[in-house]
């Protein structure tokens, strides 16, 4: 059975994929867009995953969904008008489904009768009639006729059935040819698809379903249009049905209004009473073919074949062309083969129906594999250990062996440019689009308007940035912190706003950027801004500051980040636990970035998390203070200026800033802020100028510069703790640890020491 | 304290494993202190550590092992008897605290030990910080070794704290 779970596990990366689309979609949707494309990709999403849920037996998701594609369909084609009330049910309707997948992933149960409320609304707009509910496809089985199809010109060396999984559900029984005599009561239905009806995603089956309901019915496909195989047109249509219902107490229109959604798209004939063409010789015919079981005895492997290349339900309504498209022609050989090309047409057939605009490129244009992550994360790590490596054998070169052993020297330029390309390759691999993360962010919107009774829009910007599939998977949390906290303290009621004169619905504005080695990633809103007086009586409060201790108002706001602050006056359901901020600071920090806040008064806030590109591999300069290794990560750092030509001035208080091109620059002392002693001279150090949060620059004195290079981030809280100015450790190519500086850590907290003194 | 019959002979106990408790003793200076082996990852010379800034002095700093960054503690210095002055003949004894590991400066590792756990004593009430670093107390050749409680001997490590 574990074929089974890797449908199952492909499925369900599948619903993931297509959840995502329908947030695109809807999002466009509710900015006004209402082209049918947008609404037939929607469509075709929940479409596909109803398909798979019914495949794997999902019971609630395949109720559900089938009821929201039904209210689709009426809405796609004009019976239903997507007004802002049924987009708005459309896009819980999303969500719900979402629910459903997450709990058949996770086998879980929901609480029974969810989604219910939702599904009697579709079934109203539907139907007109609340008390209609839907009903549940799987309850009509059609008693269909398998038929068997040669199609003229096949080459008899190719032996693979055109044969659907799915469709043994239906053929289990050995083949039994029905009479199509025509009883008392009976209506002859004559229905002949045109194309423009499976290009709508339509489906036969569920037209001769609904019939189904109406009386008993016999169906026979009839298949005289099938062309030669050189002249089939894997989109063309060919097959029509001939269905005999027979009740008496069916009228004409009822039988109608079956065909009523697909009016249009097919040539209908309803007669009464009359006898189908040539009864007698189809039942010869029919008899004349091998049974099913039969067929299915020598025809096994190739079912099998084709089974695994279609795994999901996905191709519900192909199984029916399928089974239509095995009919017996006169030339029957004994068993039909179709060539192995026929399969592959055929699922591109159902592909092009069933997910038209979007999927088209992925299909024809980028080619692409699943991996697991797990194997990935392995070539990273000794790619990562490879860098090492390479530049542990770079620094073991000097003088002496560079002019003796120049070969060698050429070789280690090679290989470090070779494991730079190779990195980089392997990165490529890992990025992701932030766009997997933002996505959930508009539910999480949603569902805080409603709690906090705001109204509340949300902008994505840059959500094609790409970054470390790590990194993407921690960012899920602090920005899901910091729109709360957006949407909880940022933004105000609309009748404040409207007071503010600001516009009644707020905005938080989601956006990602890259710059230079960074991702920025910023969550902005234009609410009231942070409430400095009430930010720094609570910080007071709680000893988080002093009570003779002044702070900037810059400093006041980074107070949000101190851990256990809140200054929510209720604890909500959405904040104010004061778990939060400082959550979303750690969770940062860990994956070697840093957040930056920053606040307008009655305008907004705005919170910038500055992550890097990759958790991998960090370029670094190495450094010496008093005697033990330290690495500044690359990224952050200016310039570097001997501290013999450095233009320090002393401060009143003793502290000493240096004036670099015109800016005053706080310095830092690495060795006293460290607290540990140096022997070298002054003027023999060196100053390396960082840039910090928020563009503010930091000037740090360091004993000695030795070096660029790669380094692997090493965790000291896996085996220690955080420590203030230390930004993790790493490996050195001897074996030593060196420590990360952190650059931002260090400012703030010179900042805190300064106004603490 | 009390005068105790005690237990050395290993082969004396092995029946009794389950009541019982190997120790990896090791000492500092003069005194022998002891942890449960099933916690002993690694023993290893000492070989310098990466000093540690803005911790307590008996963080020494922290070493690499096989790829991970493990925080050494000088034992003699968490008992408020200054820093060691390590040379090569020191040791590390690297252990699991919980998820974490961490490595523990000692001047020498001495001896494996099975204790009966009915030999252990709880330690006389005085000195806190004898009290709060120590579990226990078992007596081995008429001296005593001290049980070290790992988790309290690891926090605080942080200079504020």
């Amino acid at each position: 059975m574990s074929d089974l779970d890797d449908f199952k596990a492909t499925y369900f990366d599948e619903c993931s994929e297509l959840l995502l689309e329908l947030e695109e979609q809807f999002a466009a949707i509710e900015e006004g867009d209402r082209s049918s494309d947008r609404l037939n990709a929607v469509f075709r999403a929940i479409h596909s995953i109803k398909g798979g849920g019914g495949a794997f037996g999902f019971q609630g998701l395949v109720g559900f969904a089938h009821a929201y594609e039904t209210l689709l369909d009426h809405v796609r084609d004009g019976r239903v008008e997507l007004s802002e009330p049924v987009a708005a049910l459309c896009i819980r309707a999303n969500d719900i489904v979402a629910d459903f997948v997450a709990a058949a992933k996770d086998g879980t149960e929901l609480e029974a009768g969810y989604g219910a409320e939702e599904k009697h609304q579709f079934d109203a707009l539907t139907s007109g009639d609340p008390d209609a509910a839907g009903e549940p496809m799987e309850e009509f089985d059609i008693d269909f006729v398998p038929v068997m199809v040669t199609i003229a010109g096949a080459e008899d060396d190719n032996d693979v059935v055109a044969e659907e999984p799915l469709s043994l559900a239906v053929l289990d029984d050995a083949f039994e040819a029905p009479p199509l005599a025509p009883e008392a009561g009976h209506w002859i239905i004559r229905f002949t698809p045109h194309s423009e009806l499976y290009a709508r995603a339509n489906d036969p089956l569920l037209l001769l379903r609904e019939l189904g309901t109406l009386g008993d019915i016999k169906v026979r496909a009839v298949l005289d249009e099938i062309p030669a195989l050189a002249d089939f047109e894997p989109f063309g249509v060919y097959c029509s049905w001939e269905i005999t219902l027979s009740s008496d107490t069916v009228t004409e229109a009822a039988i109608a209004e079956v065909f009523e959604f697909v009016e249009g798209n097919c040539d209908l004939s309803i007669t009464h009473g009359e006898a189908p063409v040539a009864e007698e010789a189809l039942d010869a015919e029919i008899e004349a073919m091998p049974s099913f079981a039969e067929l299915m005895a020598v025809e096994d492997e190739p079912v099998a074949a084709v089974a695994e290349a279609a795994p999901t339900a996905e191709l519900l309504s192909f199984a029916d062309l399928a089974e239509s498209l095995k009919p017996a022609l006169k030339a029957a050989p004994p068993l039909m083969p179709p060539p192995l090309k026929q399969a592959v047409p055929a699922e591109e057939f159902e592909g092009e129906n069933d997910r038209r605009s979007g999927a088209e490129d992925r299909r024809n244009g980028v080619q692409s594999i699943r991996v697991d992550l797990d194997k990935i994360d392995r070539v990273v790590n000794m790619v990562g250990e490879l860098v090492i490596t390479q530049s542990m054998l770079t620094q073991q070169m000097d003088e002496t062996l560079r002019a003796r052993y120049q070969e060698l020297v050429r070789g280690l330029e090679v290989l470090a440019q070779t494991t730079r390309g190779l990195q980089d390759s392997v990165m490529a691999i890992r990025a992701q689009p932030v766009k997997t993360v933002f996505s959930r962010m508009p539910r999480l919107v949603r569902e805080l308007a409603t709690k906090t009774g705001k109204k509340i829009r949300l902008e994505t910007i840059g959500e094609n940035t790409e970054i470390d599939k790590t990194i993407i998977e921690q960012l899920s949390d602090p920005l899901t912190h910091m729109i709360r906290n957006s949407a909880d303290h940022g933004i105000e009621s609309p009748e404040k706003r409207l007071a503010a004169g600001k516009n009644e619905s707020g905005a938080i504005r989601l956006s990602a950027e890259q710059a230079g080695g960074n991702i920025l990633i910023a969550v902005e809103d234009d609410g009231g801004g942070i409430n400095r007086e009430r930010v720094l009586q609570v910080a007071r409060d709680r000893g988080v500051v002093g009570p003779e201790q002044a702070l900037s108002d810059e400093q006041i706001d980074q107070l949000i980040f101190a851990p256990g602050f809140s200054t929510a006056s209720e604890v909500s359901d959405i904040s104010g636990r004061g778990v939060g901020m400082d959550v979303v600071l750690s969770n940062i920090k860990k994956i070697g970035g840093s957040v930056h806040v920053k606040s307008w008064t009655g305008k907004g806030t705005r919170m910038t998390l500055r992550l890097p590109l990759t958790l991998a591999v960090l370029d670094v300069m190495l450094v010496k203070v008093a005697g033990s290794p330290y690495v500044i990560p690359l990224s952050s750092i200016v310039e570097t200026i001997q501290c013999a030509r450095a233009n320090f001035s002393r401060m009143p208080t003793g502290g000493q800033v240096l004036q670099v091109r015109g800016e005053y620059v706080q310095v830092v002392d690495l060795a006293s802020r460290f607290e540990m002693t140096t022997e070298v001279e002054r003027d023999n150090r060196f100053v390396v100028l960082c840039e910090a949060e928020g563009g503010v620059k930091v000037a740090v004195i360091v004993d000695d510069i030795i070096g660029q290079q790669q380094v692997v981030i090493k965790s000291l809280e896996e085996n220690f703790q955080s420590i203030e100015g230390i930004a993790g450790g790493t490996i050195l190519g001897d074996g030593n640890v060196a420590l990360i500086v952190d650059v931002q850590g260090l400012k703030s907290a010179t900042a805190a020491h300064k106004s603490a003194a | 304290m009390e005068s105790l019959a005690f237990k050395d002979d290993i082969s004396g106990s092995v029946a009794a494993a389950a009541n019982s408790l190997q120790l990896i003793a090791f000492s500092i200076g003069e005194q022998t202190y002891g942890v449960e082996i099933t916690t002993v990852r690694e023993i290893r010379a000492w070989n310098g550590a990466t000093p540690l800034p803005n911790t307590r002095e008996f963080v020494r700093g922290v070493i690499n092992l096989r790829g991970t960054i493990v925080p050494i503690f000088d034992l003699r210095a968490r008992f408020g008897e200054g820093q060691t002055s390590p040379t090569k003949n020191h040791v590390v004894v690297v252990m699991s605290v919980g998820e974490k590991w961490v490595g523990i400066l000692v001047d020498a590792v001495s001896d494996i030990l099975t204790v009966a756990k009915t030999d252990i004593h709880n330690v006389p009430e005085g000195n806190s910080i004898d009290t709060e670093l120590l579990n226990g107390i078992v007596t081995h050749e008429s001296r005593m070794v001290g049980l070290i409680d790992l988790h309290a001997v690891v926090s605080g490590a942080k200079m504020d704290s």
